[in-house]
């Protein structure tokens, strides 16, 4: 079975030209699906990195329905957004409908099971009520209960971030978490979080994980050597992913 | 000779046993720098490691619990007779008494972990503030076993106040300062614009991490951290071990809470064990976080240098007021514990200072111990749950953490009786 690779970046990052760029090289390198991340206004679980790179964005980007338009159209695998549910609280109706007439696939909130853990069935009907899928967050400090009942009910697969926050490397034992939450999860499971050490995806992949989320280090290697780098690096773990087909 | 066996093997850490799901730690929403990416630099590795696990138990190192039966562990469970009789009630009264160890408190349960790690890392020195002197004592000594050297950044009012805890820690081979210092940028901040600064808990400790830093040194942490409270469970492990042996079954379990360490380690390995039927945190009225804090993310430190924890807290700004526990003088409650506290799992007390007083005098007049002021607290629950049993006529068992013993606070044993006893 194939691993997936889910690319995340930035909508826009490091501007748009260079987005769509990355964006439409990294499918035809391997991508399977794509995360878009829109800047909140506080990224709660991200680490310095995304953190920075929203900031960069938001100086200029003023909206984000045309560069999703543009997005859509250059590529035809599934995509994600990742958002905090805190920033629309007072709008999801309408940001969902938004979402949905653009051909988004999903939206991801990765404060859901988190800070709106008592109503989160509701918010996932309300999702999926809009034609959008709901992919779910987890992470270790979820209790085994709730990641059985989260995995069941999260479309295209139940993401897990094995870190407190993104990019931001804390020591952890990244097999014996995979290995104790695949036990729990009847979905496809995809590890991400701070996974860019190859040591750690090979341990990710040998422990059962179905695909791996990356961002920041694609960001990173933006950062310091350009899109090309970048593209060569999604080159580079979608070999590693196939050495586990 | 004490029988290592008797030392738990494994440490209990109640995350994966948790109701809900624990908020992370976090950045505020402006950062400048990171905080969670600070923690590599200031903690050792496997402190680290710790703090973000969420295995059910973890070993306990061999050489860890080695220096543990050096001191003194397993600590005694002790029945408080005449306790009992003196309030005549049909309870049975237990206590864990923490101040046997060297350093008469529960810090050194995770000193020793914390300094044991860092020394395996190939760290030289370890840092760390203190205010009452309890925490930088059980560092400074816990750093010798292991051949570390320590720096103890310790509250001026307090370093000049408490000249014997000073005296203890260099005991001990710690070096220690009176905190605003000229060795930090922010200690000669402080001091530029007042050189008279009485110092504070918040400014100790952003010299601890800043000369920690500066000289790639770690920095160990007293409380309210995951890991603490991990380490810390060493306490309610031999207790659940050692209530077997007596064949008793506890009914209510009650703790003091500064940060919730010693609570928490009491404690929560008889929740994970479903043991017990109310657990009773209990904190000072004077500081009342329980009955006035807010569930809401904020800083562990005063400066604002370590992640943002979700947990119930007066705000890391908040002044306490002098009250004689120094230990009980913090703003907020570590975060599995306010968790618990928010699911109705623990319940909390707070109690005046008078109030605490008497419990004390109580309990030095029954049991000869003079505890110290923190663990007062406890004693002040469980004299009223001895009473309510009383009242309803139940042979109820109550266990206590008495988390130390106040040999070192006479001062401020001496300073309360001035103002209650006038
Ligand atoms: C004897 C004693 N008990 C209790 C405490 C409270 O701290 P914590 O709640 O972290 O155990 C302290 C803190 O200094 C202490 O010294």
């Amino acid at each position: 079975m194939r691993r997936m690779l889910v690319t995340y970046m930035t909508l826009g990052y490091p501007n748009l030209e260079s987005f769509y760029k990355f964006i439409e090289k990294s499918v035809e390198l391997g991508t399977d699906i794509l995360e878009i991340g829109l800047p909140p206004k506080y990224a709660k679980y991200d680490g310095p990195v995304i953190r920075k790179s929203y900031k960069a964005v938001t100086s200029w980007l003023k909206d984000y329905v045309t560069p999703l338009k543009e997005v859509r159209k250059k590529v035809n695998i599934p995509i994600i957004i990742l958002t905090y549910l805190e920033d629309y609280l007072s709008n999801l109706d309408n940001f969902l409908t938004i979402l949905h007439e653009l051909g988004i696939d999903g939206v991801l909130f990765p404060d859901l099971l988190i800070d709106f853990v008592d109503e989160y069935e509701e918010y996932v009907s309300k999702i999926k009520g809009k034609g959008v899928k709901a992919v779910l967050f987890t992470g270790p400090s979820l209790p085994d209960n709730l990641i059985i009942k989260a995995s069941k009910i999260s479309d295209i697969f139940l993401y897990y971030g094995v870190r407190p926050t993104t990019g931001v490397i804390i020591p952890v034992s990244v097999d014996s978490l995979i290995t104790r939450v695949r036990n729990l999860v009847q979905n496809k499971l995809v590890v991400g979080f701070g996974l860019n050490d190859f040591n750690d995806l090979r341990k990710a992949l040998s422990a059962g994980a179905d695909g791996i989320a990356i961002g920041t280090a694609f960001i990173e290697e933006i950062e310091k050597y350009g899109i090309q780098s970048a593209l060569q690096l999604v080159k580079t773990i979608r070999g590693i992913l196939d050495e586990y087909s | 000779m004490v029988n290592k066996d008797l030392i738990p093997k494994y440490w209990y850490n109640i995350i994966p046993d948790l109701p809900k799901p624990l908020p992370p730690p976090r950045d505020p929403p402006d950062a400048e720098f990171s905080r969670v990416e600070l923690l590599k630099k200031i903690l050792p590795k496997e402190v680290l490691r710790q703090q973000f696990t969420i295995e059910r138990f973890i070993k306990i190192p061999e050489e860890v619990r080695d220096r543990y039966a050096i001191i003194g562990r397993p600590t005694p469970l002790m029945r408080a007779k005449r306790l009992e009789e003196y309030l005549d009630t049909p309870a049975k009264i237990y206590f864990k008494y923490e101040g046997a160890t060297p350093t008469g408190s529960h810090k050194i349960n995770t000193a020793i972990p914390q300094a044991y790690f860092a020394a395996e890392e190939g760290i030289s020195h370890v840092v760390t503030e203190t205010g009452a002197g309890q925490w930088g004592t059980a560092v400074a000594l816990a750093a010798s076993m292991y051949d570390l050297s320590s720096t103890i950044f310790m509250v001026r009012v307090s370093y000049e106040q408490k000249p014997m805890r000073k005296t203890i820690m260099e005991l001990y081979g710690g070096k220690v300062y009176a905190s605003p210092t000229d060795l930090t940028e922010f200690g000669r901040k402080i001091l530029k614009e007042n050189p008279n600064h009485p110092g504070s808990l918040g400014i100790a400790m952003s010299e601890a991490i800043e000369f920690a830093l500066d000289h790639n040194y770690r920095y160990l942490v007293g409380s309210v951290l995951d890991v603490v409270l991990l380490h810390q469970s060493v306490i309610g492990m031999e207790t659940i071990a050692q209530l077997d042996e007596l064949g008793e079954e506890p009914d209510i379990l009650i703790g003091c809470v500064g940060g919730g360490s010693n609570f928490g380690g009491f404690t929560y390995p008889f929740i994970g064990a479903k043991k017990g039927k109310k657990y009773i945190a209990v904190g000072a009225a004077e500081i009342p976080k329980f009955s006035s804090g807010k569930y809401e993310y904020d800083y562990p430190d005063t400066a604002g240098l370590l992640p943002l924890v979700k947990m119930i807290t007066l705000g890391k700004d908040y002044v306490p007021p002098p009250i004689y526990a120094g230990g009980l003088r913090y703003h907020g409650v570590a975060p599995t514990l306010s968790l618990l506290i928010k699911e109705k799992i623990i319940e909390w007390r707070e109690y005046k200072e008078e109030e605490i007083y008497e419990a004390a005098k109580i309990f030095m007049k029954t049991q000869g111990i003079v505890p110290a002021p923190e663990s007062a607290h406890a004693i002040k629950a469980v004299i009223d749950e001895a009473l309510k049993a009383k009242t309803e006529k139940e042979r109820r068992v109550i266990v206590f953490n008495l988390s130390g013993h106040g040999l070192l606070d006479l001062g401020n044993y001496e300073s309360i009786r001035r103002r209650v006893e006038k």
